[in-house]
């Protein structure tokens, strides 16, 4: 009996102990995380809970409405990011306490709700509205030389384009284009001017241009554009920065080459062929050919003297003089060029040996040929005369 | 200026006709090559015509052009034979005659021969008698060359007869040059020949340049025909150029009249009839009274002497040129001469009678086949 009775005792303990635990188990406040979208709501006993909007990404304000059914609570509050908020006193008193945990985007946040285990299981209910469309503004930036290489002392011009590639405005639109490359000096445009505003697909560009001042590889570092949505959002963007070749100054460098193929025979007629070719990479202008003859007599050359406008970089001018020679010898005409090759006035000269020559006796040999004929002609005719 | 003939008849005349040509071209050995380019130089206007009937002894000429010789066509000679060179030179005669016709006339001739060859012998006497007849005024010199005596009977007998004829030919003289006289001059016979033939030209050219040359005192072509009439109208010549150790004029003279300096073996003092002594040499070297006096000298004995001078630069030269009244030494020769046909007739009798004997062995047999 008395083991009996003992049972029951220890049983009853038992269930005592049973519904004790189920009592703290009840009152025990616990948390689940949520990722809502605006609109999306969480159901969890009398109350729901719903986000309104994220006010803000920058400042992590969002917007929840928390209610009750019967309407005894019914509110609409900012919530900051990591701060918990308590409704209807809280967790610990029964209520509700919601933490913004976390904000993806403009449309979603991550939300922790805590409560006590007797309100039930909080169930998330997508929202059924259309998400609404993004109000977000998205810059892309450009910026472009329109040449890649360039010489010293040649203009490029710079383009900054700006492009709102997002959904929505961009206001205060700031492009910052520096440092100023010491490799240039900037001759108009600078700094570069954009459009604070620009809705979305619109673009604009400004236009600088810069004079290349020394050579030398140069990364042109990006520009920088900041800019604020509708909300005051500050963003940013910058282009992709890249490399230039700033090559030395550009200049004509004439070549002159003077070629007479043959020797002039005395009295005679020759030709010189004068070729002046441009092997540099600016053009030559004003271009003025003249030449000396050394010794001064003896060879006379027509034609040696020329002008022209312009030779361009590769390009090349041929003409011929004419050259007549009125006294054996050797002389050297001398070729002074003179022209502009973009840095001033530069003198080129070029030389050829011309050769008159001696008259020549065609039938020169014979003054050998015709005494030994005639000497031996005489001997043989004077050995006939005493051959018997 | 004289114009001269000089005509080389036969092998010996053609040879001192080539010497002549050769001393016109400076003489020596550089005239080998100077007649291919001068002209030779004669002091006259002198035409040489070598003639022979031996055509291999005119090829042997050297200075002689080849329109200058003549080949009269008889075979191959005359083979010493002067009848048959006779008939040769009649069946030839226009021919010879117009070979020198063409050459223009002529104030003298010498016909260079040997009295003993074939050719030379027979032509000569003959060709002298066409051309006195054919030039009126010339004066032909004989100049005749007697043999070795050792050549042999039969030239000795050519010498004989033909010397009789040149002495009946009308010519002005013959002189004479005797092989076996200047034999001695040299050691073989061929180099005799040579320098007896180089002798011989040098005076020849030296008289005719004399005769031509403007003189001191004169001498001319009358002077000479006259000597050459002289005597026997055989003549020589003798030579001296005086040397530098000795340039006396007196010695000069002297010393071109020697035997040894003759063509001829002769005896002045004695045998001359009439003489010719032409001097030579620098103004300063000749004596004109000294000469006098040499020359009265031999006038003294020699009766007429005609003296030439000429002033020429060098060493003085002498020439003297005579005629003999005497010739002792032809004597001997005819001698020599007919007792060699005297011979030569026996060993040809003999001979005869030998065959004759050796033919009357067979005298009554006849031939049996």
């Amino acid at each position: 009996m008395r083991r009996l009775v003992y049972l029951l005792l220890y049983i009853l303990l038992i269930q005592a102990a049973h519904a004790k635990e189920a009592s703290d188990n009840n009152d025990e406040v616990t948390f689940k995380d949520f990722t809502l979208n605006i609109g999306d709501r969480i159901d969890l006993g009398d109350y729901q809970m719903e986000l309104i909007e994220i006010q803000s990404v920058r400042d992590g304000l969002v917007v929840m409405r928390v209610s009750k059914v019967g309407g005894s609570l019914d509110e609409q509050r900012a919530l900051l990011l990591d701060s918990p908020n308590n409704f209807d006193g809280g967790a610990e008193n029964g209520g509700i306490t919601i933490t913004v945990a976390d904000i993806f985007d403009e449309q979603s946040a991550k939300v922790r709700i805590e409560y006590q285990q007797i309100l039930g299981t909080p169930r998330k209910r997508a929202s059924e509205r259309p998400a609404a469309a993004l109000d977000k503004p998205e810059l892309s930036v450009q910026k472009s030389f329109d040449k890649n290489q360039m010489s010293v002392g040649d203009e490029v011009k710079v383009t900054i384009t700006v492009k709102n590639v997002g959904t929505g405005q961009a206001l205060g639109i700031k492009a910052e284009d520096i440092p100023p490359l010491p490799e240039f000096t900037y001759v108009a445009g600078y700094p570069p001017k954009i459009k604070e505003t620009l809705d979305s697909g619109q673009s604009d560009s400004a236009v600088y241009v810069m004079n290349a001042v020394k050579e030398g590889s140069i990364r042109v570092p990006a520009i920088l554009v900041s800019y604020a949505d509708a909300k005051k959002n500050a963003k940013s963007n910058s282009s992709e920065p890249f490399n230039i070749l700033i090559r030395p100054k550009s200049k004509a460098d004439l070549a002159i080459k003077l070629a007479c193929y043959a020797p002039i025979v005395l009295d005679g007629k020759g030709m010189l062929n004068i070729s002046i070719s441009n092997l540099g990479t600016a053009s030559a202008t004003r271009i003025e050919a003249d030449g000396t003859v050394m010794p001064s007599v003896g060879l006379q050359v027509t034609g040696l003297g020329k002008s022209f406008f312009e030779i361009l970089p590769g390009a090349d001018v041929n003409y011929s003089a004419k050259l007549s020679g009125q006294k054996p010898g050797n002389y050297t005409i001398r070729l002074k060029v003179s022209y502009d090759g973009g840095d001033g006035s530069v003198i080129r000269e070029g030389t050829a040996e011309v050769v008159v020559l001696e008259r020549e006796y065609k039938y020169q040999y014979l003054l050998l040929i015709i005494p030994i004929a005639i000497i031996t002609a005489w001997m043989y005719r004077r050995y006939r005369e005493y051959k018997y | 200026m004289l114009n001269v003939l000089m005509l080389g008849v036969g092998q010996c005349g053609n040879r001192i006709l080539d010497a002549i040509n050769r001393e016109a071209f400076g003489g020596g050995g550089a005239a080998k090559l100077a007649k291919y380019y001068l002209r030779p130089k004669f002091p006259s206007r002198v035409e040489t015509l070598a003639i022979n009937t031996a055509i291999n002894d005119l090829k042997e000429l050297r200075f002689t052009t080849a329109k200058d010789r003549m080949h009269v066509a008889n075979l191959h000679g005359v083979g010493a034979n002067r009848n048959v060179g006779k008939q040769a030179f009649m069946d030839n005669r226009d021919m010879i005659m117009g070979e020198i016709e063409k050459r223009g006339d002529f104030d003298i001739a010498f016909v260079i021969t040997s009295t003993s060859g074939g050719t030379g012998s027979s032509f000569s006497p003959l060709l002298i008698n066409e051309l006195k007849r054919q030039y009126r005024d010339i004066t032909v010199i004989t100049v005749a060359v007697l043999p070795f005596r050792e050549e042999g009977s039969l030239y000795l007998q050519n010498a004989a007869f033909s010397m009789r004829e040149l002495m009946e030919v009308d010519a002005e003289g013959i002189i004479l040059a005797d092989n076996q006289y200047m034999k001695r001059f040299s050691g073989d016979i061929a180099s005799a020949y040579d320098k007896i033939n180089n002798m011989i030209a040098k005076r020849l050219l030296f008289l005719i340049e004399s005769l031509d040359s403007e003189m001191l005192s004169v001498t001319d072509l009358g002077d000479f025909k006259t000597v050459m009439n002289g005597g026997l109208r055989i003549g020589t010549m003798g030579f001296y150029q005086a040397d530098s150790k000795n340039l006396s004029i007196k010695d000069a003279i002297e010393n071109s009249l020697k035997p040894v300096n003759l063509l001829y073996p002769a005896n002045v003092a004695d045998d001359a009839a009439r003489a010719m002594i032409i001097i030579q040499g620098s103004r300063e070297l000749l004596d004109v009274d000294e000469i006098t006096k040499e020359v009265e000298r031999l006038s003294a004995s020699a009766g007429h002497v005609f003296k030439g001078i000429v002033v020429k630069k060098g060493r003085p030269k002498v020439l003297s040129v005579f005629t003999v009244a005497s010739a002792p030494e032809l004597e001997s020769i005819y001698a020599q001469a007919a007792r060699g046909m005297q011979d030569e007739k026996e060993k040809r009798s003999r001979a005869r009678k030998q065959l004759d004997d050796a033919f009357a062995h067979i005298e009554d047999l006849e031939e049996i086949y």
